[in-house]
């Protein structure tokens, strides 16, 4: 297990590395001149020259990616002052500790991802179950109807009908805002149910989908049989037998998924006005800002390695015929 | 000098429905209609500067108004600076309003939207000596920062100081320009390394008194010297750049909280004196500001106006142009629409390095359709049509239209395909079209290709990322012959105008000139009225001017002079309007009790 970890973190450092030069370099290759683009409305050469200089872009571009990596583990001093570890740098855009940002926005993408998680997992999968043990009848038939539906739906559409219908007409449910955990954490409660809800939609239909179909193939399985013909209750065989040979899919699919919802939202950060990874993320894309792509772009990659080698590890648990080696 | 660098956040998160938009727009624009009857004419103001009187508080009741409550905005961006010193475009022009005073500042009347210039710190908008050259200031009593310490001269002076720091790259250049000419930095590197500006260019003889002595004769100096930039900067407090997150306030407010691009909240600055304040009511007890609300999400909340959004504004942003259509034609938000002029000009640049032979470009302007334009631009609501180079919101504004387009604005065809056969160039004559990629640029630019090559010229277009589309397209070796930008003027003279966008010397990458015009009679007229003293005259002359290079020189091509559209909940009263900034104006808002 040990020697499992070490080697997947190790080949995990690999990946981020590379991710991050490629990330780095390719943002040179774009036409656009982030020294241009932050020069407002005085973009005379000498202006543009000292903002590439305050900007740090007056260096080789393979001096700048190792001062931003260096800067990462070691802190570093830049003309705005000294930044500390972890210092993805200083935002081109908004002159802020791209960390200082990172910190202010995480606990909403988490918020939102765990709360979704949870619903679309728990929601979905039951389904699943509920469907794959009532296999043809009616309750079958209405939630993969409803599966199908909800496959085929956006965010960006269901989204601000909900809005509208759940909050600004019947006033059922906050439109959505950040949570504050620590100065009301009832209304980050409130606040982040609708946004769950909705990204939960995308996500529920398609893992009850998956454990019906799973559930109905493990349902077939020889050893199934011979539990039952062993005189195990069908309810047992379902749940200690079935389940656990379908789980190892599901936990697959949910390990991508947790990742994605992690790395930020963007489509449901933007549809709520919420201030998340995924918002930060197109923010930072659109003004060319290279330290906040840089430092969502590794933190999004580092999240899906990470889930990957947890994903990993728990088949072992779910499937003893997997070892890890 | 302002460019009007469109937000392209909202476009590319929008895009879905944008697009719905621009194809009903462009698709419905050759029905020879008049365009939609969805907007009213914005006024034009006259902009003039005020008395001594006119410049002592407090600021003039508005009717039905009282103090107390928490007014909002909705903003989609964030702001990048709060520091006085960095802030140049209209959203930070209208915010740091609440919290920062100049030494001169728009008056705005509630009633009639008469905005005039007047002395905001200074008693007055200041008295000119030696040809206009030296300008002298008095500040006003009881003047205190939000700690309660008296702001003097020295302050003022400081706040100038630092702009010549090499990390103050972002505002306005005037004052350190006309001090010290375009190389201002190398005649003076700022406060931090203990040397202050010589009494030669900025004295302080006294703690009420500031006296700027410029190269150069500056009639529009009083404009320039209600930028947020030229205020008071208390030297114990700045810490450089970290100053940005904590400007200590000279107005009615002072920030109590900011989280950069999520929120920013104010409270009452009790050290502001508004007997001192011909300009801010500042009624409301607190102004909440929340930031980064995407597009359409922000206008469907202005709309709906439900909760804390009943009492919220959006100050420089227009509405999503994909609600127009609703917003428009509902007569529910009738009584909560703001539809007045930006300062902003649209303009076709046709590049004057690579059409070298002017009647091509005539051809170009007679065949554009200005009409069909508008509509893939957002309606009528969003812009009006514009036909001369300077907008509205300049003072000394005059309607021309040498070319017949308010009469044909549907373009003439063939009065363009005639003008190509007197020009003596083979036909189709190819045009390589730049535009920015974003959803209204794309029908923009559709509609425009279909009308150029009706009247003899083949356009191939170019989609520029646009992100990059000003860096490309201000290139002086760039292979395109024609592309759209837009500039608005800092303050009501076409001075901020005329030589930044016409003068051709000195032409190189990043240039505000995108036509790359070098037109000798251009260059030295514009050395001429920038002598001139007397104001009026001078307003008249860039007219003059702005006219002669639309007429003879046609190296830009005017079509739509930008308007603000947006909707305000109705639980605020007293909402006016900026045209100058072309924003909102916060200093007279009240919160309904």
């Amino acid at each position: 297990m040990l020697r499992f970890l070490v080697r997947r973190l190790l080949g995990a450092a690999v990946i981020l590395l590379l991710i991050s030069a490629i990330t780095y370099f390719l943002f040179f290759f774009l036409p656009s001149d982030p020294a241009l683009l932050s020069c407002g409305k005085n973009c005379d050469p000498q202006n543009v020259a000292l903002i590439r200089k305050n900007l740090g872009l007056d260096h080789p571009i393979w001096v700048q990616y190792w001062h931003f990596m260096v800067g990462i583990f070691a802190g570093r001093d830049m003309p705005v002052g000294h930044c500390p570890a972890p210092c993805f740098g200083y935002s081109f855009a908004d002159q802020q500790l791209v960390w200082n940002t990172i910190s202010d926005r995480y606990p909403t993408t988490l918020s939102l991802g765990v709360g979704g998680a949870a619903i679309f997992l728990t929601v979905g999968v039951g389904l699943g179950l509920i469907s794959a043990w009532q296999q043809g009848r009616l309750f079958d038939r209405v939630a993969s109807a409803a599966s199908l539906l909800g496959q085929s739906v956006q965010i960006y559409f269901i989204g601000p009908i909900a809005i509208l219908l759940l909050s600004t007409k019947m006033h059922l449910l906050d439109r959505g805002h950040d949570p504050n955990w620590t100065g009301d954490p009832g209304g980050s409660v409130s606040g982040l149910l609708l946004p769950c809800l909705i990204l939960s939609v995308i996500f529920w239909s398609n893992y009850s989908r998956q454990t019906r179909s799973l559930m109905v193939e493990q349902m077939s399985e020889d050893h199934i049989r011979a539990a039952r013909a062993k005189g195990m209750s069908a309810r047992y065989v379902f749940l200690r037998y079935a389940l656990r040979g379908a789980m190892a899919t599901v936990v697959t699919i949910f390990g991508v998924d947790l990742s994605a919802v992690l790395g930020g939202a963007i489509i449901t950060e933007v549809t709520f006005g919420l201030h998340g990874l995924g918002s930060l993320s197109v923010q930072a894309v659109l003004r060319s800002d290279l330290p906040l792509e840089m430092a969502v772009m590794l933190i999004g990659a580092t999240i899906i390695v990470l889930c990957n080698i947890v994903v990993d590890m728990a088949y072992a648990f779910i499937d003893p015929r997997i070892r890890l080696s | 000098m302002r460019i009007r660098k469109a937000r392209y956040a909202s476009a590319f998160l929008a895009v879905g429905a944008l697009t719905l938009s621009a194809a009903c727009s462009s698709g419905g624009a050759d029905d020879g209609k008049k365009p939609s009857g969805d907007e009213k004419k914005a006024s034009v103001q006259n902009f003039g500067i005020g008395t001594k009187a006119d410049s002592t508080g407090p600021a003039v009741p508005v009717e039905g108004a009282k103090p107390g409550g928490t007014a909002y905005d909705l903003d989609q961006a964030g702001f990048d600076y709060l520091d006085p010193g960095q802030q140049y475009v209209s959203d930070m022009l209208s915010l740091q309003l609440l919290y920062n005073r100049s030494l001169t500042g728009y008056k705005i009347d509630a009633k009639t939207g008469k905005t005039i210039l007047v002395g905001d710190l200074a008693t007055d908008t200041g008295t000119s000596s030696d040809g206009a050259k030296t300008w002298t200031y008095t500040l006003k009593d009881n003047l205190k920062f939000e700690d309660g310490t008296p702001i003097t001269s020295k302050d003022v002076k400081y706040g100038i100081e630092r702009l010549f720091a090499d990390y103050q790259t972002q505002g306005p250049q005037y004052v350190q320009k006309w001090m010290f000419g375009t190389d201002y930095r190398k005649a003076y590197k700022g406060p931090y390394e203990g040397k202050e500006l010589p009494d030669t260019v900025l004295a302080t003889p006294n703690d009420k008194t500031l006296v700027f002595h410029f190269k150069d004769a500056h009639a529009d100096a009083p404009y320039a010297m209600s930028m947020p930039n030229v205020s008071p900067v208390p030297k114990a407090k700045d810490d450089k750049q970290k100053y940005n997150n904590h400007p200590v306030a000279s107005g009615p407010y002072k920030i109590a909280d900011y989280k950069p691009g999520k929120s920013l909240s104010f409270v009452r600055n009790t050290n502001w004196d508004p007997k001192s304040d011909p300009i801010r009511n500042a009624y409301p007890d607190k102004w909440e500001f929340q930031l980064g609300i995407g597009e359409p999400g922000l206008t469907n909340r202005m709309a709906a106006q439900s909760g804390p959004d009943k009492y919220a504004v959006n100050m420089s942003g227009s509405a999503d142009p994909s609600k127009m259509q609703t917003l428009t034609t509902d007569s529910q938000y009738k009584s909560r629409i703001v539809n007045e002029y930006q300062p902003y000009v649209e303009v076709l640049n046709i590049n004057t390095k690579r059409i070298t032979n002017p009647k091509v470009r005539q051809a170009i302007m007679y065949a554009f359709p200005m009409q069909q334009v508008q509509q893939a631009f957002g309606g009528g609501a969003q812009g009006e049509l514009g036909t001369t180079l300077l907008s509205p919101t300049v003072a000394g504004w005059q309607k021309f239209d040498p070319f017949g387009k308010l009469a044909k604005p549907m373009g003439d065809p063939e009065k363009a395909k005639a003008l190509l056969k007197e020009a003596g160039v083979p036909t189709p004559v190819k045009l390589s079209y730049a535009y920015a990629n974003t959803p209204r640029w794309q029908a923009v630019s559709l509609t425009l290709q279909k009308a150029l090559e009706k009247a003899g010229f083949q356009v191939e277009r170019k989609a520029i990322d646009p992100t990059s589309y000003y860096t490309v397209v201000g290139k002086v070796n760039t292979p395109y012959d024609i592309y759209r930008t837009g500039w608005g003027a800092d303050w009501p003279s076409a001075s901020t105008v005329v030589p930044p966008t016409m003068d051709g010397r000195n032409l190189q990458d990043g240039t505000n000139n995108y036509a790359f015009l070098n037109d000798p009679k251009v260059n030295s007229e514009i050395d001429r009225i920038l002598a001139l003293t007397d104001i009026s005259k001078q307003n008249d002359e860039w007219r003059k001017l702005s006219e002669y290079v639309l007429q003879t020189d046609t190296s830009q091509i005017p079509f739509i002079y930008d308007k603000y559209f947006n909707l305000h909940g109705d639980g605020l009263g007293g909402v006016t309007y900026n045209q100058v900034f072309g924003t909102i104006n916060p200093s007279t808002i009240f919160v309904k009790q």
